[in-house]
Order: C-alpha cells, then sequence, then structure tokens
C-alpha cells in the first residue's frame, strides 16, 4: 500500500523567531533581521521535512499570524478584528470583518508563503489555504451577503489564488476546514461547500488536492466531505473513532490525523497502524495519508520535531505492510 | 469601607517600563529609559526626586543599582500608578511576574517547561508539561504582596492564576500518561479533573493560605481558559472550590474571550465566588451589544457582583468617557441594580503601552463618575 506522510499546516515558530518577533515588539529587531530569522527557520522546517521524508512539503508557514490574515489584510472588502478564540485552544486569530463582498488584490499571497518553497518541484510544495466554509463561517459578515452566497464566492476567490499559486509552481493545496466537523453545514450552506469545492476543484486541475478536518468528529459529515472533489480528505483521530465512519458511496484517499498537537506525549506507531490498517480494511481508499490532527503550532517546537518522528516511523511501518520496528 | 457606585479596580498586568526592563538586567539605561522614568516620576510621584539610587539609575552608573531594588521600585510605580488613576481597587500591575502562567508554574513540582507557543499575533507563553505528581516548593506572590501592603494606600486586589487555566495550558503528560487509552476523549476528561484538582489542591490553595495569613483579604482567580472547553465548565468551578475550600478572604473570577453562555450553569457551583470580572468591551460592537450577554445571571438567578469589562485590551484606541459611562449604564440596565456593578478593563492592559493604558484608564474612571451622575439624575 503506497502511504504518504505531511505537515498538515502551521508548525511552530523555533524560539531564534520566537526572540527575534518579540524584540523587534521591543525595537531592538529589525523587520530585516526577522526577516532573515524566518527565511532561515523555513529553511530548518523544511530540512526536517525531507529528514523525514515527508510529501508534500510546506516550509511551515510560520508567517502567518492565523489561516485568515493574509487574506483579511489583502482582500478589499476586509477589516481585521478582534482578537477571537480559535476553536478549543489557547490561541487566537484576529476574526476579520467583512465590510463588503470581498474581493481579490492579485499577487498579494505571495509574500506570506514559505520563502525556501521556491527551491522545491512542483508536486512537492504545498500551498495550505483556509477552506471557504471555515472562512465564511469564522468571519464576522457585516456585508450583508447570506451565508451560503459568501461560503461560494470566497471558495472562487480561493480559485482564483490556487490558479495564481500554481503559476508560482505549486501543484498541491490543502484546504483547512475545521468549521465543516465542529459545526457541519446543512441545506443550502451544504450546498454551497459543494459548489465552492467544485470552484476548487476545476482551478486545481491536474494538481494534487487535500480538505482537512481537525477539532471535531468527522463521522456525521463524512458522505459531504467524500462527495466533494478532493484527492484525499483528512480526520482529526482525537476527534473521530474510524470505526464509525460511513464507508463512502465512491472511494477516495483518506488522511489520518494521527498526531495529536494537544500533547506532549509520543503516540505508539505500532498502535497507529494497527489503527490505520482496521479502517483501510474497511473504508478502502485510494490511498492513505498520515498527519498531525491538527497544524503542529499548537506544540512547542522540540516537541512538534519529535511528534514528526513518530508520524514518519508509522509511515514507514505501514509501508512495510505494518510489520518491522 | 465606603464605595462609590461603579467602584473602580484592574484586573491585572501592566506593560513593563523600560526602564524596569533594563535596570533588572543590569544594563545601562538608555536615553529613552531615562526619559520615561523621569516623566512617568514627574506625573505620579512614586519616588522621592532626591534619592540618591534614583539619581545612579538615572547616570551613566545605572548599573550599580541592585536589580531586586529596580524591581521593587517596577512594584511601587505599577502600584502608584494605578492609585494616581483613581482606582479604587489596586496591585502593581503584576510587576515582578515574568507572565501569569510562568510566574506560577515556576513554584510548582512536577512540571517540565517545554518551549513557546504562539498566543496570538507575536506573543507567545512558555508551556510546561505536568512530567509528575504536582506539588509546591514554596508558596509564591508572598514576597510582592508583602512589599505592597506596607505601602498601599488603597485597597489592595491580588491576582491568582487559577487551577483550571495552569492545567489547560499545560500538557498533562502525567495524569493522562498513565491511563490505558489516553487517546480517547472520556480518558482525557478524567485525567484533566485529576490535574485540575492536583494543581488547587497541591499549589495553589497552600499559596492561598499563605497570602490569606500575610494579610491579604481580596483575591481574584483569574481563569481566562475557563471557556476554552465548554464540556469541562464544571472543572473550572470545582478548581475554584478545590483551592479555596476553608480560606477566609473574599474571592472574585476573572474570565475574557470565553462564550460566557457555555459555562452557565456549571459556573453557578463556584460557592464563594462574590464577583464575576468580565470581558466585554472587545467583543461590544456597532451590530453587537455585548453587555446583552449579562442576562445570562438574571436567567440563573444569580446576584453576585460583576466586574464589568469596559475597556478593549487590545486595541489602542481609547474609549471615550461616553462610551465607558454608556456600557455601564447598559450593563446596569440588565442587570437591573447598578451596585452590583465594578468597572474595569477587560483584562491585564500589559499589551498597550504604559501611555495609552493610562488614558484608557483615565477614561474609566472619567466614565464612571458620568454614570454614577446620570444615575443620581434619573434617581432625583
Amino acid at each position: 500500500m503506497e502511504v504518504s506522510a505531511s505537515l498538515t499546516g502551521s508548525f511552530p515558530r523555533p524560539e531564534s523567531v520566537v526572540a527575534l518577533t518579540r524584540d523587534l515588539d521591543r525595537g531592538r529587531a529589525t523587520p530585516e533581521q526577522v526577516e532573515a530569522g524566518y527565511r532561515s527557520a523555513e529553511a530548518d522546517v523544511l530540512r526536517i521535512e525531507t529528514e523525514n521524508h515527508l510529501s508534500p512539503r510546506t516550509g511551515g508557514y510560520l508567517r502567518w499570524p492565523d489561516l485568515f490574515r493574509p487574506f483579511a489584510t489583502s482582500w478589499p472588502g476586509f477589516e481585521v478584528g478582534p482578537i477571537t478564540r480559535w476553536f478549543e485552544t489557547n490561541t487566537f486569530y484576529r476574526q476579520p470583518i467583512l465590510k463588503h463582498p470581498p474581493e481579490r488584490t492579485p499577487g498579494a499571497l505571495a509574500r506570506w508563503l514559505p520563502a525556501a518553497n521556491g527551491a522545491l518541484p512542483a508536486a512537492e510544495a504545498r500551498a495550505v489555504l483556509p477552506g471557504p466554509y471555515t472562512f465564511a463561517g469564522l468571519l464576522d459578515n457585516e456585508s450583508g451577503e447570506t451565508f451560503p452566497s459568501l461560503v461560494y464566492r470566497i471558495g472562487r476567490l480561493l480559485a482564483e489564488e490556487l490558479r495564481e499559486l500554481r503559476t508560482l509552481g505549486y501543484a498541491n493545496f490543502q484546504f483547512q476546514e475545521p468549521l465543516l466537523v465542529v459545526r457541519p453545514p446543512e441545506g443550502p450552506a451544504a450546498e454551497s461547500v459543494r459548489a465552492a469545492y467544485t470552484a476548487l476543484g476545476e482551478a486545481a486541475g491536474p494538481a494534487d488536492t487535500a480538505l482537512w478536518t481537525f477539532f471535531g468528529d468527522a463521522s456525521p459529515v463524512f458522505p459531504l466531505l467524500s462527495s466533494l472533489p478532493m484527492g484525499l480528505v483528512g480526520i482529526d483521530l482525537a476527534e473521530t473513532v474510524p470505526e464509525e465512519l460511513p464507508v463512502p458511496a465512491s472511494p477516495r484517499g483518506l488522511g489520518f490525523g494521527c498526531i495529536d498537537p494537544r500533547t506532549t506525549l509520543l503516540e505508539d506507531p505500532v498502535e497507529l497502524v494497527r489503527l490505520v490498517q482496521a479502517t483501510v480494511g474497511r473504508l478502502k481508499p485510494t490511498r492513505v495519508h498520515l498527519g498531525p490532527g491538527a497544524p503542529l503550532d499548537l506544540l512547542p517546537y522540540a516537541p512538534a520535531t519529535r511528534k514528526l518522528g513518530v508520524l514518519a516511523a508509522a509511515r514507514d511501518r505501514l509501508g512495510r505492510g505494518g510489520e518491522g520496528s | 469601607m465606603t464605595r462609590p457606585l461603579f467602584p473602580s479596580q484592574e484586573i491585572g498586568s501592566l506593560a513593563r517600563p523600560r526602564w524596569q526592563l533594563l535596570g533588572q538586567r543590569g544594563a545601562l539605561l538608555d536615553a529613552r529609559a531615562r526619559t520615561e522614568l523621569t516623566s512617568w516620576n514627574e506625573r505620579i510621584h512614586f519616588l522621592p526626586s532626591e534619592d540618591p539610587a534614583l539619581k545612579l539609575l538615572l547616570s551613566e552608573r545605572s548599573t550599580e543599582v541592585p536589580a531586586a531594588t529596580v524591581r521593587d521600585w517596577g512594584s511601587l510605580f505599577g502600584l502608584r500608578y494605578l492609585e494616581a488613576l483613581g482606582l479604587d481597587r489596586v496591585y502593581d500591575g503584576e510587576a515582578r511576574r515574568v507572565e501569569m502562567y510562568e510566574a506560577a508554574v515556576r513554584h510548582m513540582e512536577g512540571f517540565t517547561f517545554e518551549g513557546h507557543v504562539r498566543s496570538f499575533d507575536q506573543k507567545y507563553y512558555l508551556k510546561a508539561a505536568a512530567t509528575g505528581p504536582v506539588g509546591l516548593t514554596a508558596p509564591y506572590h508572598l514576597e510582592e504582596f508583602r512589599f505592597l501592603k506596607g505601602l498601599a494606600k488603597q485597597e489592595l486586589k491580588l491576582p491568582v492564576t487559577g487551577p483550571y487555566t495552569i492545567a489547560d495550558w499545560s500538557f498533562n503528560e502525567h495524569y493522562l500518561g498513565r491511563r490505558p487509552g489516553w487517546k480517547h476523549r472520556a480518558a482525557r476528561r478524567e485525567a484533566q479533573r485529576e490535574f485540575v484538582e492536583a494543581v488547587a489542591r497541591n499549589a495553589i490553595r497552600p499559596t492561598l493560605k499563605a497570602l490569606v495569613a500575610a494579610g491579604c483579604r481580596v483575591v481574584q482567580i483569574d481563569e481566562p481558559a475557563a471557556g476554552t472547553h465548554p464540556d469541562e465548565a464544571e472543572l473550572v468551578a470545582a478548581g475554584f472550590n478545590a483551592a479555596t475550600e476553608g480560606i477566609d478572604a473574599e474571592f472574585s473570577m476573572h474570565i475574557c474571550f470565553s462564550d460566557y453562555r457555555s459555562l452557565f450553569p456549571a459556573l453557578l457551583e463556584a460557592k464563594r465566588c462574590s464577583q464575576w470580572a468580565l470581558e466585554f468591551a472587545n467583543r461590544d460592537t456597532a451590530d453587537h451589544d455585548a453587555y446583552a450577554e449579562l442576562e445570562l445571571l438574571n436567567e440563573y438567578g444569580d446576584h453576585r457582583a460583576v466586574g464589568l469589562g469596559v475597556l478593549d485590551v487590545h486595541r489602542d484606541a481609547v474609549e471615550t468617557p461616553e462610551v465607558v459611562r454608556d456600557r455601564i449604564l447598559r450593563a446596569a440596565k440588565v442587570l437591573g441594580d447598578p451596585s452590583r456593578l465594578w468597572v474595569n478593563p477587560d483584562c491585564g492592559l500589559r499589551t498597550r503601552s504604559l501611555e495609552v493604558a493610562w488614558q484608557k484608564l483615565t477614561s474609566l474612571g472619567q466614565g464612571a463618575r458620568l454614570a454614577r451622575a446620570e444615575i443620581a439624575g434619573s434617581a432625583s
């Protein structure tokens, strides 16, 4: 069985970047020094990903203050709003406030991408973007546009971003959709999710795509997730009981979020392999991918790096059919 | 003690002055730090200008001033700053504490620091894992309290990070890892209960007992993590009860950036809590009347005092006294009893400059006066 593994979102900032960004706030570092720090740290994350044979690779998305900031600060129609809790974590995002129907600023996203990704082969560089449902659902909508319409509109804008990223060499796209499992869509909202992902799938063309869910149980919404035109669907095993996942109508790639960033305890690769094999035997996905259950930036840098080692060990063991050390 | 209607209080931290940061590190004060120290001392007179040690700190020999002296002055500065603003309950802006989580955990046994985790933007906290049974090396905050007790002109309210927040902001290796099937939600929940109660009983309660024995009468239990996991609200109350059991003091609970509705009715079980000190201003917008959320307390028939957040601590824009007044009056109307209201910032003002915090707290005092006048006017 072909098994791959990757990061599925932001990696923690290393202590060097923590110190630099703090120093910037205190007037003890220059923006140029911070930029150099980011570049060096992104290269380090890429090296860690490479050493663990992760594929695709991300560069860690260390610069993003939150999942929405690159868009909230560059797309006309948005303002950056109050500090808001990021699901059930002790981290916060600044809620985008949508004043008018959103537009897009061509070229604005490029500066947020890890610089080191430019050196990767196209199929190896993953762009991690907010999913349209989560984006629309977590912003403060003062635009007057209905929610289903907004989901679709954001989906189309993200599709334009995706097309532009393809011209920059990206051929792998992941959409972060925690809200799809925390607050599953119903009725017109579910239809708008389908329409938005159809637009994203068309824009992706031959590029690989993934929709990653976390912080919630994917079982109730799994039929919808499995019907979207994405290469694979990721689930958070800390919240989803795999035995409860319904068999999808048509097989699809399955992403196992098997490394929990909410604890420093290390998972047992043998146990992970057993869990994945049991689920694969039942759901028969077209391919299997392993990743963290949620972005690893809920951990400090060192424990996150240790967890990647477990991820790689589980992947290797699965690739060998579950045997070996 | 006689207090005005809508008495005012701070919530916790203030930005640390540059002169304190440099002085504590043993670094030479630069021109900016010297100007800052001089100008604030002219405003609030927290040190005699002829003090030889102050003159030394302002000179090219500033590194000769002991770090402990600078730390004491930082604490005194925070106290006098808040007193000069006319607040009814004060502390020192947590001037001696590294940060509300780390400052407490450093005094506890069973924790190992793992590294920094981002809270938001470029703000981080040093996060620890409980790798063994939680204990206490020695009661903490005693030094700062004793220092302030001898100097305060207003009533002191001592902020203590609550057990639920300590547990939630830590990784729970010890109590979770020893359970079979630790990845399952039920196991996580029970391990968290064990962890919260261990922090409460083994570390915070002995600290509170020592503080009360030293003369502390008013304690604010800070639980900013309370709303993180709505299904764990009962653990917040259980931790509060375990920490305060048998201790004779006035306790309040500070919660912020949370969905308060998700915490009730579980939080009502925190019986020794006499005041909810809550954030509202950050979420108060043209389209959302945050203060209407207080209706929640009416629904549960809860008549405790409310510390009303009327200043957004995450924005530099200074609320006008009229905005503060209107927020107070809206809250008073919802509660139906103005006498239950205290006014305060949403949270600690550490993320704002001292100048911005000063302007905001000035507005708070003026707004409270305007609100009092409004109430008095409508009553006459």
